[in-house]
């Protein structure tokens, strides 16, 4: 599909922000939140409309790469991450970290768990790599715009 | 622990080993060598064990494991065997548990930053995230010494520094022996450090490396690579460019009891680490240590690795069926088992040779009660990473080339079967 890139020109400023999870919320947030991300990330963004979502990326400092996809409704239905260094969750899944972590605590048998896959009817976030080269999606099943795969967001 | 830790064997003994019992003996005489010429190799082999895990945290699956002998930097006396530590191919660096260092009265001086601040790390498993401090230990294993070795000691609560509010908060710490099931990680990627440039002078520190002032604040700091958390393997004064890991094919494709195979260290250094001229795969990697596989006749791979910290092959495919019951929970159900699958791995850089790899998975419920070692096992995972687990291990020998290190007609960094 034919994507429009828009350069929003999204300033680095280095803001000291008070950290608060709940407030900076993505997953499930709005497009304030996904600026407030850019800001504590210290990235610059870029927008992608395609017919179904728009796709913002965050560029951020520590060379992390961030995809926030928003739906029709403007609700931030994925969050997709790569990158040297693990993410903040508790950022970037903002209410749905806690149950995130929940799932995590429920898998058998102990371990480094190096790739995650965590499945339930409100989130799906998988979670893979190691130092250096970390990758992961999350997102909203009842907020993917129709017809769109869980596959195509990268 | 003996006065002379340097020839200390893991309890588990190397007397199988006739090569390196005939060394060792040859070395532990006193007088004259038995053997003229060039000097005789270290002994450079130590045992694998898959088991169920440290006592404290029975109940492992596919846990690979070595005895590390661990001692206060400098000191011949402050020494411990610790056993179950997990082998990992994983990562870089060795990670020991702070209570499990203290059970052996072993108390490890934390190195500071540039600003004189305590350094900590908060490294990331994906499964959760472990803090503590960097550390100098030596660290023996066969004939082999690795001194002041910056390790991490995981969950150090006397060095007064909590983690920062981004690292493991909420439940996603694994810091413990009950998290790891081990007393341990013994990282033998295929990097010398953990984290390498990327943490040695950007204009923001990558939040990994912590300096911690005395009142407990800590703020991200830069780290000059002889301070990093580092392969111990690494800094071996010979057989430093490798390792190669051997386990035997199991007995039963429902699960056995326990098994043991090798950890052999050096690549072409010595008779018992050749590397075989050909029938040989050998994956390059890329500068993140990862090499590519493509999945059930996919166009393009996805980033790869052979992991022995991963107890099952673990990677995406919505189409097996997961167990949502039964001792393992997370990893994959096939409806008819087992289940043939097939993926193709090529390498990055240099070394870019493809392989087809074929492999099944078994139906976890019909595992035996109480093994520890499963050929057939598959994990539910992320979707961007295909991470060939402890079941490619069985039946072959894996190795790990480091980078920048020749290894024979190859350099690494590579895993090759």
């Amino acid at each position: 599909m034919a994507l429009r890139i828009i350069k929003l020109g999204f300033f680095a400023l280095g803001l000291a922000l008070a950290f608060d999870p709940a407030a900076l919320a993505s997953l499930g947030g709005d497009a304030a939140s996904i600026d407030a991300d850019a800001a504590m990330m210290r990235g610059t963004q870029i927008t992608r409309l395609s017919p179904a979502y728009t796709v913002r990326e965050i560029a951020g400092e520590s060379s992390m790469d961030i995809h926030e996809f928003s739906n029709g409704r403007g609700v931030v239905f994925a969050v997709s991450w790569s990158g040297p260094v693990f993410p903040d969750l508790r950022l970037l899944l903002g209410s749905y970290f806690g149950r995130y972590t929940d799932a995590l605590a429920t898998l058998d048998h102990a371990g480094v768990h190096r790739s995650v896959r965590i499945a339930s009817p409100e989130i799906v976030v998988e979670s893979s790599g190691h130092l250096r080269a970390y990758h992961g999606l999350a997102y909203l099943p009842s907020e993917l715009p129709t017809g769109v795969k869980s596959t195509e967001l990268q | 622990m003996s006065a002379s830790p340097r020839r200390s064997s893991s309890p588990l003994g190397l007397g199988i080993f006739v090569a390196a019992s005939l060394l060792t003996a040859c070395r532990g005489g006193t007088g004259t060598p038995a053997f003229s010429g060039a000097p005789a190799p270290v002994p450079n082999v130590v045992v694998l064990i898959v088991d169920a895990g440290p006592t404290a945290a029975a109940g492992a699956v596919n846990h690979a494991y070595v005895t590390v002998n661990v001692c206060a930097s400098g000191s011949q006396t402050q020494c411990a065997n610790i056993d179950h530590v997990l082998l990992d191919t994983g990562s870089n660096g060795l990670r020991l548990v702070a209570s499990v260092l203290a059970a052996h009265k072993i108390a490890l001086t934390p190195l500071s930053d540039a600003a004189g601040n305590t350094l900590e790390e908060c490294m990331s498993f994906v499964g959760g995230q472990t803090w503590g401090p960097v550390a100098l230990a030596d660290v023996h294993l066969a004939g082999e010494t690795a001194t002041k070795l910056p390790v991490q000691v995981m969950n150090d609560t006397s060095s007064g520094a909590p983690p920062p509010a981004t690292c493991g908060a909420n439940g996603t710490l694994i810091n413990g022996v009950s998290g790891f099931a081990a007393n341990g990680v013994l990282g033998i990627g295929v990097f010398e450090q953990d984290c390498g440039q990327s943490c040695v002078a950007p204009a923001t520190p990558l939040p990994l490396y912590y300096g911690c002032t005395a009142a407990g604040a800590c703020a991200a700091a830069n780290v000059p690579l002889t301070d990093q958390v580092t392969n111990p393997v690494a800094l071996f004064a010979a057989d430093n460019n490798g390792v190669v890991v051997t386990l035997p094919n199991l007995q039963s494709a429902n699960g056995d009891p326990s098994v043991q195979g090798t950890l052999v260290f050096g690549i072409a250094t010595q008779p018992d680490n050749s590397l075989p001229s050909s029938g040989i795969t050998v994956l390059g990697t890329d500068a993140a240590g990862d090499f590519r596989t493509a999945y059930n006749g996919a166009a393009t791979g996805i980033a790869a690795l052979i992991d022995s910290g991963t107890d099952s092959y673990a990677f995406s495919d919505p189409s097996i069926a997961v167990c949502a019951s039964g001792a393992f929970v997370g990893y994959y159900c096939p409806a008819v088992a087992p289940l043939s699958l097939s993926a193709v791995n090529t390498g990055v850089g240099a070394n870019a040779t493809s392989s087809t790899v074929d492999f099944a998975l078994a139906d976890p419920n019909s595992f035996v009660a109480g093994a520890t070692a499963f050929i057939d096992l598959g994990g539910g995972g992320g979707s961007a990473t295909f991470t060939w687990g402890m079941p490619f291990f069985y039946g072959r020998a894996i190795y790990v080339g480091f980078d920048q290190r020749p290894a024979g007609l190859y350099t690494g960094p590579y895993y090759a079967y």
